[in-house]
């Protein structure tokens, strides 16, 4: 018979029953009536219900295109080999795509781990800081300065470049309409963020994705501007930017050198 | 956008009022029903920004809102999560709640999070710990915090003492308020085979600020009936009659009807606080 446990201990015992490694909380429960393990079952069904389900919220297009049965498996067996990290569950799944990437039960929807990135990413957008667009007059003035401009864009964007029509498979797989899903094997860069209470998602061409996405890292404008170059030697960046300010995603600007107001 | 200046703390009234869930919110910013107080779990609000943050600042304009946590996990032997209490305390600071709480129990280990109310050993060791950890965070908030009594199913060998014992113990040494959940009693009273009215009894009287009110489910597949906490159901009639036991002994306290699983329409949950508000007006009118 095991001594009473110290605190740390007898959770780390708990923590071993419910998530199925064994171990020796069974001895210290009172069984009551009921046998100690099927008192631990209760709550591990409860901790696997809750974990199970947070997934099935951030993941509605990998489940869709899926199925029920075994994106359920998928997330018990992620559950348990990606343990959660955070009391907020809404921190809870980030891993799931690497995770679906080395499940060989997945290996023949290659592009199911870009769907579940997007999906993460739809999630960070949705809970990302507010901040207020950049009024075009003003950012116009400051671009007829000749020092190059730094741009600050909106804390709720995110870029996602996939080999696969991950846009056109997400949307498929969320509203399948009548038709079959028709792929064409290429690929698909993404960009969203939040357009009011929803996320947005758009899909970019390479210079557009390119430029913006060295603007995203802390690149002045020239050099995201030569990226967008080097993808397409026709990139027109004040068509870019004006797109980004129709979308309200630039925020504010610094003239190369100085930080951020 | 929401205004920079600090909103002035809205008390919580001794009135029924409803746990607010993002199914009901559209109705509820649209209809403004009649409702005393709302609250909220504290973690939906943990992500900087997005809808839900521009829902809270609208019903926050409009009631009285507590904020009610499911993730500090104060009993744990891990160390409070720092970035747990500072997000918590942003979020206070931002909404200045009427009440905010959390568990008596633990969620996490060596890192790993559970996600869920779990039972302490009634020990003295946990009793330390949870008397530490709620000072710890009442100091960081700079406020009373409000601790809840969980519904469990199971009991450790080497409890030392009992479940009333011990929170009436935790809410006395820490200095924090208590947040009675009267369905939990009658919950656990089943499930563990005690007297919920000496439970009751046990809690000590000024310190009581909330109490909740909700529908358990009934597991018959097992050796011996067991009461699950399901938020699944309308309150059980043993549990409104512990409600107004509850009352008789505490006066009038702000009850909370809360519904999670199932969620039906929001009538159903104003109906549910119309009973408890019936019951708080006898004693409303009793006590003046």
């Amino acid at each position: 018979m095991s001594a009473a446990p110290a605190l740390r201990e007898l959770q780390r015992g708990f923590a071993d029953a419910v998530l199925s490694r064994g171990g020796d909380a069974v001895h210290w429960v009172a069984g009551a009536g009921l046998s100690p393990s099927a008192r631990l079952q209760v709550y591990a069904n409860a901790i696997a219900g809750t974990q199970i389900d947070t997934l099935r919220g951030t993941y509605p297009a990998v489940r869709a295109l899926v199925g029920e049965d075994f994106f359920e498996a998928a997330a018990a067996r992620y559950r348990l080999q990606h343990p959660s990290t955070r009391g907020n569950l809404q921190a809870f799944g980030g891993a799931f795509a690497d995770f679906l990437a080395t499940m060989p039960e997945a290996a023949a929807l290659a592009y199911l781990p870009d769907v579940a990135r997007l999906e993460w990413l739809r999630q960070e957008a949705a809970l990302a800081a507010a901040a207020t667009a950049l009024d075009p007059a003003t950012l116009a003035a400051a671009l007829d300065d000749a020092s190059p401009l730094r741009l600050v864009l909106h804390p709720s964007l995110r870029l996602l470049a996939s080999a696969h029509p991950l846009l056109t498979i997400w949307r498929y797989a969320i509203a399948p309409g009548d038709g079959r899903l028709q792929l064409d094997g290429r690929g698909e860069r993404v960009a969203l963020w939040r357009d009011g209470g929803a996320v947005a998602m758009a899909a970019l061409d390479a210079a557009s994705h390119a430029c913006i996405a060295a603007l995203a890292v802390g690149c002045d404008l020239d050099a995201a501007h030569a990226e967008g170059l080097a993808a397409d030697a026709h990139f027109d960046l004040a068509a870019c930017l004006r797109s980004l300010l129709d979308q309200s995603l630039i925020v504010a600007f610094t003239h190369t050198g100085e930080r951020p107001a | 956008m929401h205004d920079a200046s600090p909103l002035a703390t809205r008390p919580i009234p001794a009135a029924a009022g409803i746990g607010l869930r993002a199914p009901h919110m559209p109705r509820v910013l649209a209809e403004r029903p009649r409702v005393p107080w709302f609250e909220m779990h504290s973690e939906n609000f943990f992500g900087a920004g997005g809808a839900i943050h521009d829902a809270l600042e609208r019903v926050r304009a409009d009631y009285p809102l507590s904020l009610h946590g499911v993730g500090l996990s104060l009993g744990s032997a891990d160390a409070l999560d720092g970035e747990h209490l500072t997000t918590l305390r942003a979020l206070v600071r931002r909404y200045q709640p009427g009440l905010v709480s959390d568990h008596i129990c633990w969620g996490a280990i060596g890192g790993t999070h559970l996600n869920d109310l779990l039972p302490l050993p009634f020990t003295a060791e946990a009793l330390d710990l949870m008397v530490t950890r709620v000072q710890q965070v009442q100091d960081a908030l700079g406020r009373e915090f409000l601790v809840e009594n969980v519904s469990s199913y199971l009991t450790f060998r080497h409890a030392e003492m009992t479940e009333w014992e011990f929170v009436a113990e935790l809410v006395r040494r820490a200095g924090c308020g208590l947040l009675l959940d009267v369905n939990n009693v009658y919950v656990n009273s089943v499930n563990h085979g005690f007297d919920a009215h000496a439970y009751l009894r046990a809690m000590p009287r000024a310190a009581v600020r909330e109490i909740h009110l909700a529908g358990f489910t009934r597991k018959n597949d097992l050796a011996v009936p067991l009461l699950i906490d399901s938020h699944s159901r309308p309150v059980d009639a043993e549990v409104w009659a512990l409600y107004a036991e509850a009352l008789d002994r505490f006066g009038p306290v702000p009850t909370l009807i809360e519904w999670d699983q199932d969620l039906p329409e929001l009538e159903v949950l104003l109906a549910e606080a119309g009973r408890a508000e019936a019951l708080l007006d006898v004693r409303r009118t009793r006590a003046a």
